[in-house]
């Protein structure tokens, strides 16, 4: 009988904190694009004599991400010195945090496609500060320390995965969750979000964990997904063919879809961890921590569920929603402040509003057209004021135009026309213009309703009202 | 009779009255220094002759340019009716282990021979903005890592001015020495295990070390960062009360430094002691010494007139209307030292990785095969004896295998040598003591060469002191008589946290009531050799 697998993951993540400054000194902590070494001072460049001094927005959001993780908020938390030598790291140690981290616990639910949840808990939730870059040119070593001091959050989960697909998920998740709370950009080509992935295997009932490679240099979730996929069934196939899997370093290629084997994974490094004594311990009030666990949102997860309770709508729609907490937020305003049914509002963004902010580029939050605007435009659409096309092309002008759908209308004359006797000069004047047609009608053929509605549309250059049309056109032909 | 024999205390007066110029304190400070000093601690020194043995040699560069500036920026304030500040025109030399801008920081190591940094420390800044004159920056154990001076990359060494064959003390020997020589009426010291009084006793000058937190470490290049404190030194009680002063005080830059107000230290002095409780402790007239064979703590005596300094001070100041509480125990004493090497190694060592070639500094010139052989040789080369035992010993005693048995377990020591202060001075307690009185060390100064390659026994030379470090308390050394070789003798006072002004109180009423004492109208030799020429 063939040996059944399974497949052990688990992910350590880097997350980038989007706070205005570095964590230990006040030099911009964003150096997106800059040129190397021009967003450095001497705190972060590790000059001697100098001190680190904490950024208290780190802290608050540090803490924010783990009561997002369900992790326990550590009213007293400590900094420790990390040492190794690097020429990245100009201290020649990482102030990171070892035994007292901020977060305690925690977990993340993985909810798959196939309608599973997977539990993923948390090992790890640590406030540390990002080293800086090396690399190599023409045989040169080159270091660039605007990345040093830049506010992190190490997260590393249990060996609770089983699948490249199930780790895709965790991180799809993960980088949602985050934006959804404001704590990082969760961009992972630009380094905002990294993972790292320990993949082992073992057989399917067993509970042993077996030696581990680490891949590393993966940076988007596809990525993920096919270097843990590919790595799982290398080692199935090592083992198959009676070999051990060895514990060493692979680095995914993007390019070329594969894994290159960086090094063996020597002895445990002995970092001699001990607290930092340039700083004190971190400490957060029972009040500071209520306050920071009450700020939290209703997570994306639980605001889908209560989208598809709430407002019937389907759990594809609900999940698109909540993609993001602007667009959630945008959605619940709209259906606040418009007459028409829940469902309506979602048809209306799913339809048109994403594909205006597609094209556009825009967030929910970025788009000048408010929920304000687009009620109005749903509402004047829902009472046959305008048509549902004018309607649609209202949504592009009030964004290019800033202006108030009622005053595009009024002001470009697309109000239906739904005035009798206006409605009643335009059927006479498609009458008198087909009398054939009549005939038929006249002799049964009822279809031809439609195209009478169709000629006075096209009269009315689109503003009759389609249903008052309807209802007086068969008035007067079944007289 | 010049300036350079007065107090910091009368320069400034005399200068913010317009009675005095601070240029010509200026430059009769810098006369005393080509008088004494003799030439400047180097990288590689000259042949030192007979001439030069007897110079005191505080200074590895003396920053005259610099201080001529600052005295013509004092003089342009009070030209403009500016206050200049408490230290108006007052010269004062920098340990060089404090960064200052303008200026070369070596810590007194080949590591940083040429390197010039774009910032000044807190401490400094603030001596500046008071208008001190910054004279240069003097010698010291190499990154402070030492009790006598002598480990210095930059030779020639200090010498002690009251016999140059005798050392300073360190590490702030040069602090120490510039003030006893009348080079300076102030210096700026560290204090991690004794740094200041130590070399204060030795050099028969008064040094004080704050509560952890009071004065910042903005700048000051660490070395074991929860024992590091900046301190004044002085040559009496009251300028080390107005240096304080200046230097005390929150600082932004400096997370552990202490928001607790600062006090008028000199406003005290003239409290008095009476009804003060001063204590003695049977643990600190004798140091416990390890055998050299078989590492067992031992009991060993100290030198007498040490114990005869204390039992004298305690006289004076019962006579002054203070309370003797004897006995007062303090069991934890003997672990200092230990607990000491301990921590201070793993502070020492990590502090240290961020010298390794790459960024600044000394780098080897050989040719080297890979990056971890450049750490290698730069490290091998830049750092002299001292760093690399430190790091030797703070990597062993910090790594996973051994952290619990040595790390760990001396924070819980440390823990318990807090615990012995605060019993004795606790309000409620049994000894409800304001000071306690011990010698600053357990020997006068020794002669050169006569420890420097011992370095337990050198770090011993701590064992008075280290107490205040561990437990974060205040303490101050003054000087309190000379041995039968004229040597300095100090005794020490330690005071509960942030009670530098009662420490400071209880100094100055024992230096007020011993003015006439014959040992206080000696002279050092330093000194004697100038008025002769």
């Amino acid at each position: 009988m063939m040996t059944q697998y399974e497949i052990v993951v688990g992910l350590e993540t880097h997350i980038q904190l989007n706070t205005e400054t570095k964590i230990f000194c006040s030099c911009k902590a964003d150096s997106w694009g800059a040129e190397p070494n021009t967003n450095i001072c001497p705190v972060c460049s590790g000059l001697p004599g100098v001190l680190p001094v904490l950024n208290a927005e780190a802290v608050q959001k540090a803490a924010l991400l783990a009561a997002a993780m369900h992790a326990e908020i550590n009213p007293v938390s400590y900094f420790d010195r990390k040492n190794y030598f690097y020429p990245d790291l100009p201290k020649g140690y990482q102030i990171t945090q070892f035994d007292e981290p901020i977060g305690k616990g925690g977990y993340l639910d993985v909810h798959m496609p196939d309608g599973s949840t997977r539990r993923v808990h948390i090992h790890k939730l640590h406030l540390e500060e990002d080293a800086g870059k090396t690399k190599i040119e023409a045989g040169r070593r080159l270091v660039d320390f605007n990345r040093c001091g830049v506010p992190l959050v190490e997260m590393v989960t249990e060996p609770e995965l089983h699948s490249g697909e199930e780790a895709a998920q965790y991180l799809t998740e993960l980088r949602q969750l985050l934006r959804w709370i404001g704590v990082s950009e969760a961009d992972m080509e630009r380094g905002h979000l990294r993972c790292d992935a320990n993949v082992s295997i073992r057989e399917a009932g067993s509970t042993v964990l077996n030696t581990k490679t680490e891949i590393k240099n993966m940076n988007s979730i596809e990525s993920i997904r096919q270097a843990i996929t590919l790595e799982a069934q290398r080692q199935i196939a090592a083992v198959e063919a009676g070999e051990r899997v060895e514990s060493y370093t692979l680095d995914w290629d993007a390019d070329t879809g594969t894994l290159r084997k960086m090094r063996s994974k020597e002895t445990e490094a002995d970092y001699r961890y001990f607290r930092e004594p340039d700083l004190l311990p971190v400490k957060l009030s029972e009040e500071e921590i209520a306050r920071i666990e009450s700020s939290l949102p209703e997570l994306p997860y639980a605001r889908k569920m209560r989208f598809i309770a709430e407002y019937q709508l389907s759990a594809y729609d609900a999940d698109i929603l909540t993609s993001e907490r602007s667009l959630a937020d945008y959605f619940e305003e709209t259906v606040r402040l418009s007459s028409a049914a829940p469902k309506t509002v979602s048809n209306w963004m799913m339809n048109d509003l994403l594909r205006l902010m597609n094209d556009l580029g825009k967030s929910a939050s970025e788009l000048r057209l408010r929920p304000a605007e687009l009620a109005e435009i749903i509402d004047l659409v829902e009472s046959g004021k305008i048509s549902p096309a004018t309607g649609k092309a209202l949504l592009r002008k009030v964004e290019e135009s800033g202006r108030k759908p009622s005053e595009i209308v009024t002001a470009e004359g697309l109000g239906l026309i739904g005035d009798e006797d206006a409605l009643r000069s335009q059927i006479a004047a498609v009458l008198s213009e087909s009398p054939s047609e009549v005939a038929n009608f006249k002799a049964g053929k009822e279809s031809l309703l439609g195209w009478f509605v169709g000629q006075v549309m096209r009269r009315t250059g689109g503003k009759a009202d389609p249903k008052r049309t309807r209802e007086l056109l068969l008035e007067i032909l079944r007289k | 009779m010049n300036t350079t024999s007065l107090s910091a205390f009368e320069i400034a007066r005399r200068v913010r009255a317009g009675e005095l110029s601070p240029m010509q304190v200026l430059e009769e400070h810098l006369a005393q220094i080509a008088a004494v000093d003799g030439i400047p601690g180097q990288l590689d020194p000259p042949a030192m002759d007979a001439r030069e043995e007897q110079k005191v040699h505080a200074f590895i560069q003396v920053t005259a340019d610099l201080a001529r500036k600052q005295a013509e920026q004092i003089q342009a304030k009070l030209a403009r009716g500016e206050d200049p500040g408490p230290l108006a025109g007052v010269p004062v030399s920098i340990k060089d282990i404090f960064c200052v801008q303008c200026t070369t920081t070596t810590a007194g190591s080949r590591i940083l021979y040429n390197f010039r940094l774009p910032y000044t420390a807190t401490t400094v800044a603030r001596l500046e903005q008071a208008g001190a004159l910054i004279l240069g920056k003097t010698n010291l154990d190499e990154f402070t890592y030492g009790s006598s001076s002598e480990s210095s990359a930059f030779q020639p060494h200090p010498n002690n001015p009251w016999n140059t064959q005798h050392v300073t003390g360190g590490s702030s020997g040069g602090s120490a020495a510039a003030v006893a020589a009348h080079e300076t009426p102030l210096s700026l010291g560290t204090d991690t295990g004794g740094s200041i009084r130590q070399p204060a006793a030795f050099c028969g000058v008064v040094g004080l070390k704050p509560t952890y937190g009071r004065t910042s470490r903005y700048g000051l290049i660490a070395f074991g960062s929860s024992l590091d404190c900046p301190g004044p030194m002085a040559r009496n009680v009251s300028d080390a009360a107005l240096m304080l002063q200046v230097l005390a005080g929150a600082d932004p830059k400096d997370s552990t430094s202490s928001i607790q107000p600062v006090p008028d230290y000199l406003a005290a002095l003239a409290e008095g002691v009476r009804g003060l409780r001063i204590g003695i402790s049977p643990d600190y007239d004798h140091i416990a010494y390890p055998d050299t064979e078989t590492g067992e703590m031992g009991i060993q005596a100290i030198q007498p007139e040490m114990n005869q300094a204390v039992r004298e001070v305690a006289q004076v100041l019962a006579s002054l209307g203070a309370e003797i509480v004897e006995n007062v125990p303090m069991p934890n004493a003997r672990h200092g030292i230990p607990t000491y090497f301990v921590i201070s190694r793993v502070e020492a060592a990590s502090n240290l990785h961020r010298f390794d070639g790459v960024k600044y500094g000394y780098r080897t010139q050989k040719p080297v095969q890979d990056l971890s052989e450049l750490y290698r040789v730069t490290r091998a080369e830049g750092f002299g004896l001292q760093p690399k035992l430190r790091i030797l010993m703070g990597m062993y005693v910090s790594a996973a295998a051994h952290s619990a048995h040595y790390y760990q377990k001396a924070l819980r020591v440390r823990s318990l040598i807090r615990a012995d202060f605060e019993r004795a001075f606790d309000p409620t307690g049994p000894y409800r003591l304001d000071a306690l009185l011990t010698p600053t060390t357990p020997t006068t100064a020794f002669r050169r060469k006569e420890v420097l390659r011992d370095t337990v026994l050198m770090q011993y030379s701590d064992q008075m002191t280290v107490g205040a470090n561990h437990a974060g308390i205040p303490a101050i050394s003054i000087p309190a008589g000379l041995d039968p070789q004229g040597l300095p003798i100090g005794v020490q006072f330690f005071g509960n946290d942030f009670r530098e002004d009662l420490i400071l109180q209880v100094a100055y009423a024992y230096e007020q009531a011993t003015q006439q004492a014959p040992w206080r109208q000696e002279v050092p030799q330093a000194l004697r050799a100038t008025e002769v020429k």
